[in-house]
Formats: C-alpha cells, sequence, structure tokens
C-alpha cells in the first residue's frame, strides 16, 4: 500500500515534468516542424544558470529561479532567430544544427563548472505528513507549479488570441500566413515559452534528483516518447500521454528491474508508432 | 548528346583516377613509415567511412536513420561473444556476425516500411536505443554498462595488418555502394524516395525496395561492426549509443548526402580535425560544433559539393541564377 501510493505521487511529480518539457517540444515540432533535439540542453542549462545564481552568486532561491527563467526565454528568441529560422523545413540541417547547440551548450558547462553531479538547494526543505503518507515537500511543490502552469499553458493556447495563431500556424502555415499571421513571431513566441518551461522544469528537476551537464539526455528522450504516445497538436492528449508516461516509469522499476521497464516503454513506443503514427490523440504531420 | 556523354565520360574517368590514387597513397602510407598512433585513427576513419556510407545508401530510398549504429552493435556483439565465450575463430564469427546483423535487419524492416519519413526517423531512433535496453536486460553476456572486453583480436597487437585489412573492406564495401547506387537498384531506390506514390504507380514494389534498402545498408553497418569488435577488443554501452548514431548522420550531413564523396569527406574531416587539435581538451566539442556551424552556414550542399558551389558561383555572371530547394540543393534555372 505505502509503495503504491509512493509510487503514485512519483509518477504524478515526473508526469508534471514531462508534460511541461513534452509541451514545449511538441509546440515547437507543430509550429516550426522542426525536431529540436536541443531542447534537453536547454532544460540542462536553465537548471544550471538557477545553480550558478542561486550557489554561485547567493541571490534568493526564488529569484534566480525567475531569472533563469527569463534568461533562457530570452535565449530561446536568439535560438528561433539565428538557429531555426534559417533552416525552416530542411530536417537533416535542422538535426544537425541542435547537434551543434547541444555541444556547444554541454561542452560550456563543462568547462566552467566541471562534468561532476551537483545538487540545487530545495526551494521548499521539509517533508509534507498526511495521515501515514508522507511526501517530500519539494515534490508537491514541483507538481503543484507543474500543475498550475499546465493551467495556464492550456488557456493560453485554447483562450487567447495568440494561442488560437499558434494553432493556426501549426495546421497550416501557408494559410495562416494569408490570413496576416506574422508566422514568424508566432514562432518565436513559441520558442521563448518552450525554452522558458524547460528552463523551470529543468531547475525544479535538479532540486529532485540531481544535476550533471548530460541531464537533458534522458528527459529529451522522455518528450519525444509523450509526443509519440499522444500525437501531434493535442494538448489533452499531452497531459495523457504524460501521465502514461510518469505512471509507467514510476511503477515499472518496482515492479521489474529497470532495464526491463526501460525495454518495455520502448516498445510501447515503437508499436504505437508502428501502428498508429499519429499518436492516441493527435493527427499526422506530414 | 555527344558532347553531354563525352563530359560525363572525363568526368568519370577524372573521378576514378583521383579515388585510385588516394586508394595507393592510403596503401602505401604504412610503407613509408607511418607512425603507431595515425595509424590507429586512420583505421578509425576507415571503420567509420563504411558506417557513414552505408547510412547515405540508406538514405538514398529516402530513409533517414538515426539509430544505424544499433546495427553495428548487433554484428559486433554477436561476433564478439560467440569469439569470446565459445573461443571461435575470428574468421568464423565475423561473417556470422554480419549475416545475424543482416538478419535482424530484414526482420525489422518489414514492419518499419510501414512509416515514411520522420516517422521512420523516430521509429529508428527508438530502435537503436531499444537495441541498448536489450543489451542491458541480457547483460550477463554483453557485460552491460561496462560492455565486454578482451574479444580475440584478429592479427595481434601489430596494427599494420588491421590497416590494410580496414583499407581492404573500406573499398570493397564502397566498390559495391557505389556499383549499387549506380545500377537499376540504385536508381530505383532515388525513385521512391522521390515519390513513393509515382514510383508505385510505375510498378516498383516500394515495400520490397525499401526493404531491400535497409537490409544491404545494414549488412555493410554490420561488416564495420565486426571489424570494430575485433580491432578495438572492447564493446561497451557508450560505443554504439545514441550519440554514435547521431555522429554518424552528422558526419554524413556535414559531408553532403547528394554526393558519392560525402561521407567519405565528412567523416575524415570530423575525425580528423578534432584528432589534430587534441591538445585542447575539453574545448574539442566546440571545435566540432564550430565546423558543425561553418558548414551549416556557409556551404548548404556540404563539404562535398564545395567544388560544384563555387563552380556556381562564377557561373553566376551568365544568365543562370540558383534557387534553393527544400533540402539544401542548389538548383540552377535558366
Amino acid at each position: 500500500m505505502d509503495t503504491i501510493i509512493t509510487c503514485t505521487v512519483n509518477g504524478l511529480v515526473l508526469s508534471a515534468i514531462y508534460i511541461l518539457v513534452a509541451l514545449g517540444f511538441s509546440l515547437q515540432l507543430s509550429i516550426m516542424g522542426i525536431f529540436n533535439f536541443a531542447h534537453g540542453a536547454i532544460y540542462m542549462i536553465g537548471a544550471y544558470i538557477t545553480y550558478g545564481l542561486s550557489v554561485g552568486l547567493g541571490l534568493n532561491p526564488w529569484v534566480s529561479l525567475l531569472l533563469s527563467v527569463i534568461l533562457v526565454g530570452a535565449f530561446g528568441l536568439f535560438v528561433e532567430r539565428f538557429c531555426f529560422r534559417p533552416f525552416q523545413s530542411k530536417i537533416t540541417r535542422m538535426i544537425v544544427m541542435a547537434i551543434a547547440l547541444i555541444l556547444i551548450l554541454q561542452t560550456a558547462v563543462e568547462v566552467t563548472l566541471g562534468g561532476v553531479t551537483r545538487a540545487l538547494p530545495a526551494f521548499v526543505p521539509g517533508i509534507l505528513r498526511v495521515g501515514f503518507i508522507s511526501v517530500d515537500a519539494e515534490r508537491v511543490l514541483t507538481f503543484c507549479i507543474g500543475a498550475v502552469l499546465l493551467v495556464a499553458m492550456t488557456y493560453l493556447i485554447q483562450r487567447t488570441q495568440i494561442g488560437q495563431q499558434m494553432l493556426a500556424v501549426a495546421q497550416d502555415a501557408e494559410g495562416a500566413a494569408l490570413q496576416g499571421i506574422d508566422t514568424h513571431r508566432t514562432a518565436a513566441i513559441a520558442t521563448v515559452i518552450a525554452c522558458a518551461t524547460a528552463a523551470l522544469s529543468g531547475s525544479l528537476m535538479a532540486t529532485i534528483f540531481s544535476m550533471n551537464p548530460f541531464m537533458g539526455d534522458n528527459i529529451l528522450l522522455k518528450a519525444i516518447q509523450v509526443t509519440i504516445l499522444s500525437g501531434i497538436g493535442s494538448i489533452g492528449g499531452i497531459l495523457a500521454g504524460g501521465l502514461i508516461m510518469g505512471l509507467l516509469n514510476a511503477f515499472l522499476p518496482v515492479l521489474t528491474e529497470a532495464s526491463i521497464g526501460e525495454l518495455i516503454t520502448i516498445l510501447i513506443v515503437i508499436l504505437i508508432l508502428l501502428i498508429r503514427p499519429k499518436g492516441l490523440f493527435g493527427y499526422e504531420l506530414f | 548528346m555527344r558532347i553531354g556523354s563525352s563530359i560525363t565520360l572525363r568526368k568519370k574517368v577524372t573521378s576514378i583516377v583521383a579515388y585510385a590514387a588516394i586508394i595507393v597513397f592510403l596503401a602505401l602510407l604504412p610503407t613509408l613509415g607511418l607512425p603507431v598512433y595515425p595509424m590507429h585513427t586512420l583505421i578509425g576513419v576507415f571503420i567509420w567511412i563504411i558506417v557513414a556510407s552505408s547510412l547515405r545508401l540508406l538514405d538514398l530510398s529516402g530513409q533517414g536513420s538515426i539509430g544505424h549504429a544499433a546495427f553495428m552493435a548487433i554484428g559486433a556483439y554477436t561476433s564478439g561473444i560467440l569469439a569470446k565465450f565459445l573461443g571461435w575463430s575470428p574468421w568464423i564469427t565475423m561473417p556470422i556476425g554480419v549475416i545475424a546483423t543482416a538478419a535482424v535487419a530484414f526482420l525489422v524492416a518489414v514492419p518499419f516500411t510501414r512509416v515514411r519519413g520522420i516517422y521512420f526517423t523516430m521509429v529508428s531512433l527508438f530502435f537503436g536505443i531499444g537495441v541498448l535496453a536489450v543489451n542491458q536486460v541480457f547483460s550477463k553476456f554483453t557485460g552491460g554498462y561496462s560492455g565486454i572486453g578482451s574479444i580475440p583480436l584478429l592479427f595481434g597487437y601489430d596494427k599494420t595488418p588491421y590497416y590494410y585489412f580496414c583499407l581492404v573492406l573500406l573499398v570493397v564495401c564502397l566498390g559495391i555502394i557505389y556499383r549499387l547506387e549506380h545500377s537499376r537498384i540504385g536508381l530505383t531506390w532515388k525513385a521512391v524516395a522521390q515519390s513513393h506514390s509515382v514510383a508505385s504507380s510505375i510498378g516498383i514494389n516500394e515495400s520490397w525496395q525499401r526493404i531491400l534498402c535497409l537490409g544491404v545498408s545494414c549488412c555493410i553497418a554490420g561488416i564495420a561492426g565486426v571489424a570494430y569488435a575485433h580491432y578495438y577488443s572492447l564493446l561497451t554501452q557508450d560505443t554504439f549509443s545514441f550519440n554514435t548514431s547521431i555522429n554518424v548522420f552528422v558526419y554524413m550531413t556535414v559531408g553532403g548526402p547528394r554526393y558519392f564523396a560525402g561521407p567519405i569527406l565528412g567523416t575524415a574531416a570530423l575525425i580528423l580535425i578534432p584528432e589534430q587539435l587534441r591538445s585542447l581538451r575539453e574545448y574539442v566539442p566546440f571545435i566540432f560544433a564550430g565546423i558543425l556551424l561553418i558548414v551549416l552556414f556557409l556551404m548548404p550542399q556540404g563539404l562535398a559539393g564545395l567544388l560544384e558551389q563555387f563552380k556556381q558561383k562564377f557561373a553566376r555572371s551568365s544568365k543562370t541564377e540558383s534557387v534553393e530547394t527544400d533540402d539544401g540543393v542548389s538548383k540552377r534555372v535558366p
């Protein structure tokens, strides 16, 4: 019983992070048609900027988190303009561009701070006790922030003008441009949102687990898995896909060996790709 | 017509002479007293050129893969495990490894033909990660993360025989790839890549051609894999990881996937230049990324397309202009 509750809580926290990262990844994929393999590296750099500001400069952790989100968001603007826009709809060169970005970011961190594993101090230390369940307060915070952001993102995309513009560009970029939507501006806003949420989730994850220059690789794969599971262009799908992935990742290592659990997850993803390439809820991209 | 064919003939002869000269030069290098370490590096370059070229062969039929190292891993691990634990001679286990790779490739190719384009790329990515996970699950045989070491060597500790062996493998594999590309089969694959529906409409069995292409390409990757296993004699989780697959993909793209020489130039540049600047230690990835950025922004057709790019630049004064198409390929329009 205890194990089940712990696993569920862990699964929910993991899901919140997966959904946040996958939402950014899938936003970029549907609006610009790019597989941003550098999304994991941006997630990593967000965590490291928070670390540098709070531990290195001794700022308030909340202020440093906010600054990190703003800085990485601004970096997203740069990335969209100078790295992605010149290579739109050229998938192979896009991937090479992302690899170059990953190499530069990872090496920059390795050169300045070293490749050792570090830990970000918790934003809210302590343990919450509800009845006989005790949960790390940090995890509850992560889940809450994740949930609030998800609601905000859903509102932004479904209800506001810019969100509607994003959906229009994702459906048909040419048609959207003909209606007077500035596709480049939409893409820039999407990239900024994606990078900012990646930085936030990176910082939150770094307090729960640890951080190293290669922490982004794993989360990137999870984001791709969630995107494949849910399909492109459906926010509800990403919520469901993220929950499935998070709970699978929390329960499988307890039920079987970690390696077998990973194999099962990958088999599920490959089967979905082969049987239903558009994912469980989305539409086919090309 | 006559003029055109004589130009192509001249081009063909020039390229054959150039390739022959490079091969003869490489063959003579050890007799000129090549030190051990550069020889070691060159053997690595030969092996990775085979893999990158096989990836380009797969790309010909429109199947961009970022999990190609997994097929190398299947060959390498099969041969390595048989040779180490059963004590068989590498000369027997190496063909078995290649056959195993081809068998797995043909088997997985059948379901893989269901998906095209970016979805195929995703499937290949997760196939690559899946092979690593299988490696973890059977860690009793494969050693898991730490991998298997002291695999029987092919020729002992002197590097010269390996150099010639890998050079011969390279020439044979490139020869096969060249012949395939310029045969009827290669043309069929290019047709499938351009438009699967048009190709099907003129009687090409699209699925079978894609299965064939994946099988042949992975078989060649398996050849490189077994050569790797019995030269380095150590296989770990990192050897054939996702990064390796991505690296091979980058070698091909930087060299220019349109050209036969593309993967060769790309691999050589991206291994040898960072190798020369080894003294920079942890800054070496910056060099690698710098090469990628230069090629991306200045050479839309890759390193191998540089010559053509220059020709076009000087021909621009005449009444032609170049238009960049979807895949970064420049086309001349009157």
